[in-house]
This record gives structure tokens, C-alpha cells and sequence, in this order.
């Protein structure tokens, strides 16, 4: 048997002209960003010149009124036209959707899918990309509930949220008790968003998927589970709603509930 | 098979187990007869109840142990100013 000729041996090796020899497409879903895409863009971009990385942003805009995609031009323009692509949708036509559309442009090899609204900080992909490095894994997740990395690495800083009161920590709380007891996903943060995927393994899952919203974030988990793919998790801070108080209402919750029972008798 | 498939099977086989036992069609292993006869009517209501106070522990703790991280917002905060000033620079348009 020839050792070269492993899967691990051959998804691990990347082609692309970078010391990390693969790159990495963040696929960002915009709507009335205007303020916050140039920001978003210039922390990124940051972090992934700090690392040395290869890397692109598609932002796939749903016709946003307030000007975003006039900033993102002008953001092509000041870091360059491979790196920020703009690919806009008629309109608002759900995150599932989006994800599907940005992928037909990507020419990365990993995908990173995260929130536009600060609440998801690029200084935590190079850890992803370590853990994921480090065991080969086909995602790794963003955790807000847990201290350490799973499997454990060293480098990492505690999980938590800023933004929340008491009330609302109390119903996060309950309701990845509910997923843990009736779904047993193996992941801590099942309803996170920010999370770096093989892009074959991505392709793979969201043809699969069918629930749309936040319930959306949980079914590709649970499916990438189910289908025996690799998941591991590094811990990160989020901080919800910059600007703002967080507001949970009450069908949110039973919307959830529903997306719980759902992803339960149907995975 | 379904995860709530897998579930539905598992219940039934312990539950037709557990009441097997129950009416004392089959023995349980390593118990008395008499000791069984005591413990096997109450045994769902101890599984309920043990459910009921993991739980909330499990939600006491979660609520104990769930972290605030004030200083990513204040980084944050301070990481916007910056790239405000370097982005308007770039000619991007920032408020």
C-alpha cells in the first residue's frame, strides 16, 4: 500500500502558491452592511496577511438598498478584484441560497462562512485553520461554550459572548440542553455561524440541506455528523449586536424548537 | 436509519425488557427476587426525576460558568477606529 496514496495525504497537501499552500474563500452574506463590510473586509484582510494565507472574499449581496454594493466595488478596487468579488442576488433570497450562489464563484479550497456584523472576529481563523491542519478535519466550528479546543490544542483563548443579559444566557443555555439531549451532535455550539469547511465536504452537505435560517446552521452540522465527517471546535468570543440590545422573542423559540424535532426525525 | 428511528427501537426493546421483568416472566440478573419486586415499579419515576436534576444542574452550571469577554469588545471597538482612519485613506467610504 502506498503511503502517498491515502486520502489524508492527498487532501492535506493544497496547490496554491502560499507557505500554507491552499486558500481560503470567505463567503459573506450582505445585507444593508454598508458600515460594517469595509470594516469586516480590512480586519480580514489583515489577519490573513498577518498568516501569510492565500485568500479571497465573495460577497454575495441581496440587493441591498443603503449602497452596499457600492462600497464593496470600491473595496475590489482598493485590495484588488481577486480578492473582494462581488456577487450580487436579485434579492433577499435566505442565507441557505447565498452560500449555494457563493460557491459557484470560489476558487479556494477551504470556505469560511461567518456573520458580516462583527459578532464573529477574523483573528480566530488562524487557529481554525491550525486545528483543522493539525488533525485533517472537514470543519471546524466556532464555540462560544467551551474553554478549550476538541480535540485539545494549545494557542487558544476562552469562549464567550459579550452582549447578553441574563435572560438570555438562561435560554442559550436551554436550548443546547434540548439539542444536546434529543440530537447528541458532538459539537457544543451547534447554532454558531462561523465555521471553516473542506469545500468538497461543504458542496457535499449543502445539497442536503433543507431548513433555512439559523435552523440551517444546525441541519449542516448534524448532517456532516450523520455522513461521518470530522468536526472539531475552537472556542471564540462573540459579541453580539455592537450596536443594540439582543432581542430573543418568544417565536424564535418555538421556531427553534421546531427546527430541533425536525432535524430529529429526519437525520 | 433516522436518529428518532434509533431512538423508537431502543425504547421499545427496554421497554419490553422492563416490563418483562416487571410482571417477572424473566428474572433479573444478580438481584433477589424479592429486591426486584421493590425496586422495578419505581424505577421510571427514579429515571425521571434523576433526568429532571441532571438537567438542572446541567443548566445551573451552564449559567455559572458562561463567560464574559468585555475586553474583545473593547478591542473590537478600538480595531474599528483604526480601520476607519486607514480605510478612508484607501478612499473607501466610512462613516
Amino acid at each position: 500500500m502506498n503511503p502517498f496514496e491515502s486520502n489524508a495525504a492527498l487532501t492535506m497537501q493544497g496547490q496554491f502558491s502560499s507557505s500554507n499552500t491552499h486558500k481560503y474563500s470567505v463567503i459573506l452574506p450582505t445585507y444593508n452592511e454598508r458600515k460594517n463590510l469595509p470594516i469586516i473586509i480590512w480586519l480580514l484582510a489583515r489577519t490573513f496577511a498577518e498568516n501569510e494565507l492565500a485568500w479571497e472574499v465573495i460577497v454575495v449581496d441581496d440587493n441591498s438598498p443603503d449602497g452596499t454594493q457600492d462600497v464593496a466595488r470600491q473595496l475590489a478596487a482598493s485590495y484588488g478584484e481577486d480578492r473582494i468579488l462581488l456577487r450580487p442576488r436579485a434579492g433577499k433570497l435566505g442565507l441557505g441560497t447565498a452560500y449555494i450562489h457563493g460557491l459557484n464563484f470560489c476558487t479556494g479550497d477551504f470556505v469560511i462562512i461567518m456573520d458580516a456584523d462583527f459578532s464573529h472576529h477574523p483573528k480566530f481563523i488562524p487557529q481554525f485553520i491550525r486545528l483543522q491542519q493539525a488533525h485533517n478535519l472537514d470543519i471546524v466550528t466556532g464555540t462560544r461554550y467551551r474553554a478549550d479546543a476538541s480535540p485539545p490544542m494549545p494557542g487558544t483563548t476562552p469562549g464567550g459572548v459579550h452582549g447578553w443579559d441574563l435572560k438570555r444566557k438562561f435560554v442559550s443555555r436551554g436550548a443546547n440542553f434540548l439539542a444536546d439531549t434529543v440530537l447528541a451532535p458532538g459539537v457544543s455550539d451547534l447554532t454558531g455561524s462561523f465555521r471553516l469547511y473542506k469545500i468538497a465536504v461543504l458542496r457535499h452537505i449543502i445539497t442536503l440541506t433543507v431548513s433555512r435560517g439559523y435552523v440551517f446552521q444546525m441541519e449542516m452540522i448534524v448532517r456532516a455528523r450523520a455522513l461521518g465527517y470530522s468536526v472539531g471546535e475552537v472556542p471564540i468570543t462573540f459579541v453580539d449586536r455592537l450596536f443594540g440590545e439582543s432581542k430573543l422573542g418568544a417565536s424564535e423559540i418555538v421556531q427553534y424548537g421546531k427546527g430541533v424535532w425536525t432535524l430529529f426525525t429526519t437525520v | 436509519m433516522t436518529r428518532a428511528k434509533r431512538v423508537a427501537l431502543w425504547s421499545a426493546v427496554t421497554s419490553v425488557a422492563y416490563f418483562l421483568a416487571f410482571f417477572a416472566y424473566i428474572p433479573v440478573p444478580f438481584v433477589t427476587a424479592e429486591h426486584a419486586e421493590q425496586v422495578l415499579p419505581v424505577l421510571p419515576w427514579w429515571l425521571l426525576v434523576s433526568f429532571g436534576s441532571y438537567a438542572l444542574w446541567s443548566l445551573g452550571r451552564g449559567l455559572y460558568t458562561f463567560r464574559e469577554c468585555t475586553d474583545a469588545y473593547t478591542e473590537l471597538l478600538s480595531e474599528i477606529s483604526q480601520a476607519k482612519s486607514e480605510l478612508r485613506v484607501k478612499g473607501v467610504s466610512v462613516d
